[in-house]
């Protein structure tokens, strides 16, 4: 099993970060462990597919951080740079999505 | 034996790139597998896609491939075959059983 | 071990903050992406030759 971690950058299309949410709990749902981070984009509130995807990344012990404070409304996991950074070292793959 | 060599594009503007590194990797003499997903499924429609499809072992997302707009079972792009139409278990495969790994 | 950071544009702030973080006691090398004509064989000799590849935005 290996340790994932999706990143999102700001992008032009929201769908790009709820697809790579998609694509972390397909990992998730394929016995890896797979984490997710939006870096710079403030989201629009999840509807229920993606309130659900979120629940399912976590219950499958993974988890979807954010460095903007806003994200928390929707449920995100609020992480510093460093500590976002840290989490980084310790991953197999790190995989920035889209743009 | 070139180690071999896992690539997970999710990006439209890279078929340049994703054509660039394969043509070079199995030159080399390492097998490559590309998986596609999201907007990346768009680059099946490129004309060079058929092509890499004979030089690397090629799957792309299925689901993405609809949300694209193109029918999944009726429109297989050229250079793929039905199985080839896959979910995201094969970027599993790619982390699990290839030694190098890119995202283009 | 060697880790090999792969650019498909110019880093902002917040990628170049990571990989200063990633990298720290690492063997580290680059590959620019974002360039009219990329080296792609030298690329692969890279990506080969590292342990982990990672390629930003």
């Amino acid at each position: 099993m290996a340790k994932v971690f999706f990143l999102f950058d700001t992008c032009t299309d929201e769908k790009d970060i709820l697809d790579g949410m998609r694509s972390t709990l397909g990992l998730s749902v394929a016995n890896h462990y797979a984490f997710c981070a939006v870096l710079s984009h403030t989201l629009a509130p999840f509807d229920d597919y993606n309130k659900e995807n979120l629940e399912w990344i976590r219950d499958m012990e993974g988890d979807a951080f954010t460095l903007v404070p806003a994200n928390q409304d929707n449920g995100l996991t609020l992480i510093s740079i460093e500590e976002l950074g840290q989490k980084l070292r310790d991953v197999d793959f790190i995989v920035p999505y889209g743009n | 034996m070139a180690k071999s060599l896992g690539i997970f594009v999710t990006n439209p503007n890279n078929m340049k790139h994703v054509m660039g590194v394969a043509k070079a990797a199995t030159a080399k003499g390492s097998k490559v597998k590309i998986f596609f997903t999201w907007k990346g499924t768009l680059l099946c429609k490129d004309p060079s896609f058929p092509a890499l499809c004979k030089i690397a072992d090629v799957y792309i997302c299925a689901d993405s491939y609809k949300k694209m707009g193109y029918d999944p079972i009726n429109d297989i792009p050229e250079g793929l075959t039905e199985k080839k139409m896959s979910t995201q278990s094969s970027h599993g495969d790619i982390l699990t059983n290839y030694e190098c790994y890119m995202t283009l | 071990m060697k880790m090999l950071h792969v650019y498909r544009s110019e880093p902002n702030d917040i990628i170049k903050k990571l990989v200063e973080i990633v990298s720290e006691d690492r063997e580290c090398t680059s590959f620019n992406l974002n360039v009219e004509n990329p080296d792609y064989d030298k690329l692969v000799d890279m990506v080969l030759a590292a342990d982990k590849t990672v390629c930003w935005f």
